[in-house]
């Protein structure tokens, strides 16, 4: 497998080089680089344990030794630099004998408990033991044994996680496990504890093993140490097969593989497809055991029907001609196009696109949109908010940046694979990052400055940082223009006090995306869900302007799902941009009269009776929208509801006929990443039961409406492609924008700020089907500060009520070092409670009150 | 409450004499204090260095002096000094090493506790030479005296303007803080030295990068042993050439010894480099001889690590050279003396022990092979020895040799080694009988 | 909270003197048994807390460190070493006439709480063998006259100075 480390991936062509000879060869490197690396990109396998591609080098296994010519000992070939003349072999006698040597330790203590052993047919250790033909038959003397313990299961394991399980006998010191949640993840939940030859790994004191990237553990312990719960002691690795697929929660599309059994019709485990431009091998605790969604028993198996106000079984005969008949009623009824649809941009290309033509081209409308929990979107497009979205990105550039500089992103939670992106940028190379956020996030921890702003002051926020720049001549007068009175407050002071942040740390910024070469700038989530998101584009296209960062800067919005950016560049928005719309109307002959209506907008109109047929695919609205009560009463305003989905939710509940959607894994289909990558998914699992994928169901449903979509799924791709192909990046504006200050009112009744999103090891509704995910965390809680807890009394685990002026729910609390004292945070994920109930639509900020409850 | 160690020395002589400069006070219970140890001549040396010398003249002339290493590896101290990376705008540091942990070592503990502003003075110096401006001693946990003595030391030092802000008004700024370990011998190798006072587990870190490069907090570092730093102001107060006149033309100077065992007198010795070891151990004047006036049967001469001498080998002239052509090392100066009632098989389950204990359990030859080595050498020991397994612990040794991260496998493995290659009769007679050849007799003294 | 004030104080001093808060680690973790007697996981969170570290970071650099005892010892530890140089001046039968006379194992505390036993590594007093430590004091040039000489003068002051 051809590895290379962060040492070496960038070679920059002046590197000199070195020449050295590798058994016998000659080979040419940059200078610089270590023997085992040189030896791998010239097809030498020089065997490791402690050594691993990501992370930093321990030297520690003894197991990579070579033998240098004139060199009085073996060196350890991982740490060791090639040098010009360098006479090396990696497979003399010495170096053989040494390697053997070190099995041979290895094994000491090692129980051999090979076939019991999860890591058996995929263990680097039974590897090299074998290939060095080493036993433990020298070592006479009972195994030194690490004391039983209270958690212990069979075989000595330890749980010592929601889903990992230590077994520390097992355990051959190599520090990977540490090395990676220490440095990669940042996490401080494992620990090397005591020394000599009781030196162990463990679960830090008081602690679970539960950080958002624990499940990376059990792949990087190259022996069976760190094993998890989902897969152990289930299936032999041999007895799987695997299938290439992608991560269907998160916008960077991580690569994964699915380990099946194709007779059982059961995908046992995830584990990385190492992509280093993706996902850098690791994944998220929520994309590796995400998969457990497809397999929930809890799957909906037939379409249901409601007959006399009750849902009941049907065929998909009944149910689609039920959907034919309603649409058709529907529209004949009115007279005109009242129907609308949402689908989720978790959905592959084809369904995407399926929907969108059957919407626009059989349905004849523009009310289409894929996003669920967006509110008070604009009803037009090209705003400053799509001109960024819609701006190049990508993943690597984030390490080649020297510049970092993130706005309301709780990285760890929207965007795990850039928060590792970011820490390794940090790890391996210099960088400076600022992440400004109106609550501290544990994202923050490699900042080099963390700036915490007044909830809902994003755009005035980044107005102090021009105007500070301007004030400090950090950039060339002449950049500044009219930009002083496109913007209010007008000095940098007012800005900054309004934010209630501190000058000296917005200096700091302007300072460092003035001087930058290669600067890394997006928003995320906090931004992407506020109902100012267009001011807050403005005012960064008018930071992107006047700091002149064309040619220097990838500036981004970043999307949040598997598919987001499919959807965008295939048109499911109502006003798609102008490229992609001239592409459609050309391909499908016209474009539809009607408005353009997005799901907040929809929603509006099925209040006034102005849309009565609503199709939804893959979303829970009711669930996720922001403002329960206004979603429930526009769904259940519709005279036609058709839902599919994986799972019966609040959504379907209020649904004519649900249809059971088949999961990603259940069907091919292809995505595209945030970065615009077009990437595939491969079918793991048959569906036993009579779920469709959403391509399907939309060529079902124009049948009904005798519209067939397409000839056949060939000419359905290649039409996809074309309309890939369309260049849809937006020009930044050629003038200043205006973004002027708006006072927020408080309602002092209600002086906390919520903020709701994704809990660290969930995304959207659905993986509350995955036992591994509800392992780690399996209902609702409202995240408080310490400081504030103590104020209002409050331990950790207490009940409290989160009330609003709109609603109220009863949930317990966390305490937690990564909250503002006035800002509570509730995550979205779990149904149980319904937390969308204490947001109103028309909010720019949230507000919320708590107290303990007393029982 | 806390004890002055009351270790025999041999102040007396060095007072009288001219070439002893380090043990010329320690005798004095008032050296500890600053107007002493300046009445003595003390931190002259210091204000020559800041008021009279460039860095690279102190550079020279400690390399001149041929000053080395007395922790135990004997590397030159001038030319460690002159691996600082010229021109680097990094912070550099200084520590000196006084973990003293090393299985019959007890020579700096009497520098520390006895001549304190000594030791400063040759850190100052030292931070000088490689332009550092805040210097570091590292003192093993367990020396709660030596370590308060050092601070109060340091405070006067501080008071009376030989460290701080400007000192002597030559626009040169030092501080200094005592760091106290927690009971780690590997944390006496220097890299472990640098990770501990980082706040890490005492870890011996891969060479390179050299902590002269690459050190504490990733800048460059200097680790010199106490002794050597303490040597320093007589180098700077008398010059690199009288400092050659001492010893032998290669193991220049004069060393501590620390003396214990089968002697009648231990004690640490101050002796010029080229003393010869037998007189060292008979001599009226230092250890009078074996106890009980029994036979001698071996002598480990620099400390635990170094390999055994015989009696037939002990005529020998204690400089690192000679040693190394006997097969040992002058190490850090630790001459542990055995006589004829001790098993070599048991001498060897205490140090292996040892290692074992403090092998920091990075790498895997180390922290496996200690451990194996330790049941071999207890199970011979306490008669259950097989056939094979005096060839299967040579093996591990070998095994262990020059293949670990720093240089305690090394140290294990080395004294091992020697006993068997010297004894192997005894080892072998340990198998075959399972018991020792020579019975230990080793009691405690009933006192009065 | 267990570290009193002072510990607060004297271990955010500590911290101050060095270019990084985490190399008072060991410090701290000093600071803390001298004013404990022993370490466990709450000291731990308090220094880290001290600090603004990570808990596992001085969990682990005090796990690394073996003269901190993890468990409560009796007011006086008695640290026999039994290495080299005091092994070959009778430290094994230093250990045995201690355990006799306090009527403990190595490893174990007196039923009164005023003694704990433990073997130890070299303690660097090698010439003035054999030795051992008690709580923070060396007592060197021991014979069996001298051990009960301390033992004796120590049970006294225990006595005096009140209850455990």
């Amino acid at each position: 497998m051809a590895e290379k480390t962060d040492k070496n991936t960038v070679v920059v062509e002046k590197t000199p080089t070195v020449t050295f000879t590798l058994d016998g060869r000659e080979v040419t490197v940059p200078k610089g680089t270590t023997i085992l690396l040189a030896a791998q990109s010239v097809g030498i396998d020089i065997p490791t344990l402690c050594w691993h591609p990501k992370l930093t080098i321990a030297g520690s296994c003894r197991m990579c030794y070579v033998e240098i010519e004139k060199w009085p000992k073996l060196a350890i070939s991982c740490a060791t630099e090639a040098m010009d003349g360098m006479v090396v072999y990696t497979d003399s006698d010495l170096v053989r004998k040494g390697r053997a040597a070190v099995i041979q330790f290895t094994l000491m203590n090692h129980p051999l408990d090979c076939p019991t052993c999860d890591k058996g047919g995929e263990c680097t250790l039974q590897d090299l033991a074998f290939a060095y033909g080493v036993d433990n038959s020298e070592f006479d003397f009972g195994k030194h044994r690490f004391g039983a313990t209270e958690n212990d299961t069979t075989f000595d394991d330890v749980v010592v996680g929601p889903e990992i399980v230590l077994n520390r006998n097992r355990c051959i010191r190599c520090y990977r496990c540490i090395r990676a949640n220490k440095e990669a993840f940042g996490e401080f939940d494992l620990g090397v504890f005591e020394r000599g030859n009781h030196t162990e790994i463990n679960v830090a004191p008081g602690r679970r093993l539960d950080n958002p990237f624990s499940g990376n553990l059990t792949e990087v312990c190259p022996v069976g140490a760190l094993t998890h719960l989902d897969w152990r002691y289930k299936i032999r690795v041999w007895l799987t097969d695997t299938t290439s697929s992608i991560c269907p929660f998160y916008s960077s599309g991580s690569n994964i593989l699915l380990y099946t059994n194709q007779q059982q019709n059961k995908i046992y485990r995830a584990t990385s497809r190492v992509n280093d431009d993706i996902d850098d091998g690791w994944l998220s605790d929520t994309t590796r055991f995400g998969y457990q969604v497809a397999m929930s028993p809890d799957r909906l198996k037939m379409p249901l029907i409601k007959k006399d106000g009750k849902q009941v079984e049907a065929t998909w005969e009944e149910a689609l001609k039920l959907i034919g008949k309603r649409l058709t009623e529907i529209t004949e009824k009115k007279g005109r196009v009242c129907i609308g649809g949402l689908v989720a941009s978790s959905q592959d290309n084809a369904t995407l696109f399926s929907f969108s033509k059957l919407l626009r081209k059989v349905v004849g409308s523009n009310n289409i949109d894929f996003r669920t929990d967006y509110r008070m979107l604009p009803q037009t497009s090209g705003g400053a908010y799509d001109v960024l979205c819609s701006q190049p990105f990508s993943i690597v550039g984030i390490n080649q940046s020297d510049v970092i500089v993130t706005l309301g992103s709780d990285l760890v939670k929207e965007h795990p694979n850039e928060y590792l992106r970011i820490r390794k940028a940090v790890n391996f190379g210099a960088v400076s990052v600022y992440a400004m956020n109106p609550y501290r996030t544990k994202s923050s921890d490699v900042a080099k400055k963390e700036l915490v702003y007044q909830a809902g002051t994003e755009e005035i926020l980044i107005n102090s940082i021009c105007l500070v720049a301007i004030e400090d001549g950090l950039i060339d007068s002449s950049l500044a223009g009219n930009l002083a009175e496109c913007i209010s407050p007008s000095t940098a002071a007012e800005s900054a006090e309004l934010c209630e942040v501190n000058l000296e740390d917005i200096r700091a910024i302007a300072r460092a995306l003035a001087d930058g070469r290669q600067i890394t700038f997006f928003a995320g989530e906090i931004v992407g869900r506020s109902i100012n998101r267009e001011a807050i584009a403005a005012a960064l296209c008018n930071l992107h302007r006047l700091f002149g960062l064309s040619g220097r800067c990838q500036m981004n919005i970043l999307p949040r799902h598997a598919n987001s950016c499919g959807a965008v560049q295939l048109g499911l928005l109502p006003a798609p941009v102008l490229a992609t719309k001239d592409m459609l109307s050309k391909l499908w002959g016209g474009w539809p009269e009607s408005e353009p209506q997005t799901t907040d907008r929809m929603m509006a109109n099925m209040k006034k009776d102005e849309i009565d047929g609503y199709m939804i695919v893959g979303a829970n609205p009711i669930m996720l929208y922001p403002d329960r009560e206004f979603a429930t009463d526009a769904l259940e305003g519709l005279d036609f509801l058709m839902v599919a989905d994986l799972f019966e939710t609040e959504t379907t509940a209020l649904a004519d006929v649900v249809l059971p959607l088949a999961s990603w894994a259940e069907y091919s289909g292809e995505y595209v990443n945030l970065e615009g990558r077009v990437q595939k998914t491969h079918q793991a699992l048959k569906t036993d039961y009579d779920a469709r994928p959403g391509y399907e169901i939309a060529a079902l449903i124009a049948q009904q409406l005798e519209q067939p979509l397409f000839e056949n799924d060939q000419t359905r791709d290649e039409t996809i492609t074309k309309v890939l192909a369309v260049d849809s990046t937006l020009p930044w504006p050629d003038e200043f924008l205006e973004v002027k200050h708006v006072a927020d009112e408080v309602d002092e009744e209600y002086p906390l700020v919520l903020f709701v999103g994704d809990d660290s090891h969930h995304s959207g509704y659905l993986t509350e089907k995955s036992n591994s995910l509800t392992n780690f965390q399996a209902e609702p809680y409202v995240e408080i500060s310490p400081t504030l807890a103590k104020r209002l009394g409050i331990d950790d685990g207490d009940s409290v009520r989160v009330e609003s002026p709109v609603g109220k729910i009863v949930v317990p609390v966390r305490i937690s070092h990564h909250i503002n004292n006035d800002v509570v945070f509730v995550p979205m994920n779990f149904s149980g409670k319904q937390v969308n109930s204490l947001i109103m639509r028309k909010s720019r900020v949230d507000r919320v009150r708590i107290s303990k409850v007393v029982d | 409450m806390s004890f002055y160690s009351p270790v025999r020395t041999n102040a007396q002589e060095a007072a009288k004499s001219d070439s002893l400069p380090l043990f010329r006070f320690v005798e004095d219970p008032e050296q500890t204090k600053i107007d002493t140890y300046e009445a003595h001549g003390g931190y002259q040396a210091w204000r020559k260095t800041l008021t009279e010398m460039t860095p690279e003249q102190v550079v020279g002339e400690v390399k001149n002096a041929g000053l080395r290493g007395r922790g135990g590896a004997g590397f030159p101290a001038g030319v460690k000094w002159g691996f600082v990376p010229k021109g680097s705008t990094k912070p550099k540091y200084l520590i000196c090493n006084a973990d003293e942990s090393e299985p019959g070592t007890c020579k700096d503990r009497v520098l520390l506790e006895r001549d304190p502003h000594a030791v400063i003075e040759g850190m100052a110096i030292a931070s000088y030479a490689i332009d550092c401006h805040l210097m570091f001693i590292y003192i093993r946990g367990e020396f709660g005296y030596a370590a308060d003595v050092m601070r109060a030391a340091m405070a006067e030092a501080y008071k009376k303007g030989q460290l701080g802000k400007n000192i002597h008004g030559g626009g040169y700024d030092l501080d200094m803080i005592v760091h106290t370990g927690g009971g780690a011998y590997v944390c006496g190798e220097e890299t472990a030295q640098t990770n501990s006072i980082e706040g890490r587990r005492g870890n011996a870190r891969m060479k390179p990068p050299f902590p002269a490069v690459a050190g504490l907090y990733g800048c460059p570092t200097i680790v010199n042993n106490v002794e050597t730093l303490a040597s320093v102001p007589h180098i700077i107060n008398r010059g690199g050439d009288w400092y050659k006149t001492l010893g032998t033309e290669k193991s220049t100077g004069s060393k501590i010894f620390s003396l214990s065992g089968h002697v009648r007198q231990p004690g640490n010795y101050e002796l010029l480099l080229g003393h010869n070891l037998k007189d060292l151990i008979y001599s009226p004047k230092y250890g009078g001889g074996i106890i009980g006036d029994k036979k001698l049967k071996g002598v480990i001469p620099g400390g635990s690590s170094t390999p055994f001498l015989k009696p037939d080998q002990i005529d020998v002239s204690l400089d690192y050279e000679s040693l190394a052509s006997a097969g040992t090392m002058l190490g850090s100066g630790a001459v542990i003396v055995f006589h004829e009632e001790t098993c070599i098989v048991w001498i060897i389950t205490k140090l292996i022990r040892f290692y074992r204990h403090e092998s920091c359990g990075k790498c895997t030859p180390c922290r496996e092979g200690t451990a194996w080595l330790e049941l071999l050498i207890n199970r011979i020991e306490q008669g259950g020895g097989k056939p094979g397994d005096i060839e299967k612990i040579e093996s591990i040794c070998d095994n262990i040799m020059g293949r670990t991260v720093c240089p305690l496998g090394d140290a294990a493995v080395m004294p091992i080694k020697s006993a068997i290659a010297q004894w192997r009769d005894e080892w072998q007679y340990h198998i075959d009988h399972g018991k020792c050849l020579v019975e230990t007799k080793c009691e405690l003294a009933p006192g009065n | 909270m267990i570290l009193t004030p002072e510990s607060v104080t004297r271990i955010k001093d500590a911290a101050a003197l060095y270019p990084q808060a985490k190399s008072a680690i060991l410090p701290a973790i000093t600071i803390a048994y001298r004013q404990v007697g022993h370490l466990n996981p709450d000291l731990y969170g308090e220094i880290a807390g001290i600090l603004d570290i990570p808990a596992v970071e001085v969990a682990e650099a005090a796990s690394f460190y073996t003269m901190f005892p993890k468990e409560p010892v009796g007011k006086y530890l008695i640290q026999v070493c039994h290495n080299i140089s005091c092994a070959l001046l009778g430290a094994e039968g230093l250990l045995s006439y201690l355990q006799d006379k306090l009527d403990i194992e190595v490893g174990e505390t007196t039923s009164d709480n005023l003694f704990t036993l433990v073997r130890v590594e070299c303690l660097g007093s090698c010439a003035t063998a054999p030795m051992m430590q008690i709580n923070h004091d060396y007592y060197e040039n021991l014979s069996r006259a001298e051990v009960d000489r301390i033992i004796e003068k120590l049970t006294a002051e225990a006595q005096s100075g009140g209850t455990l």
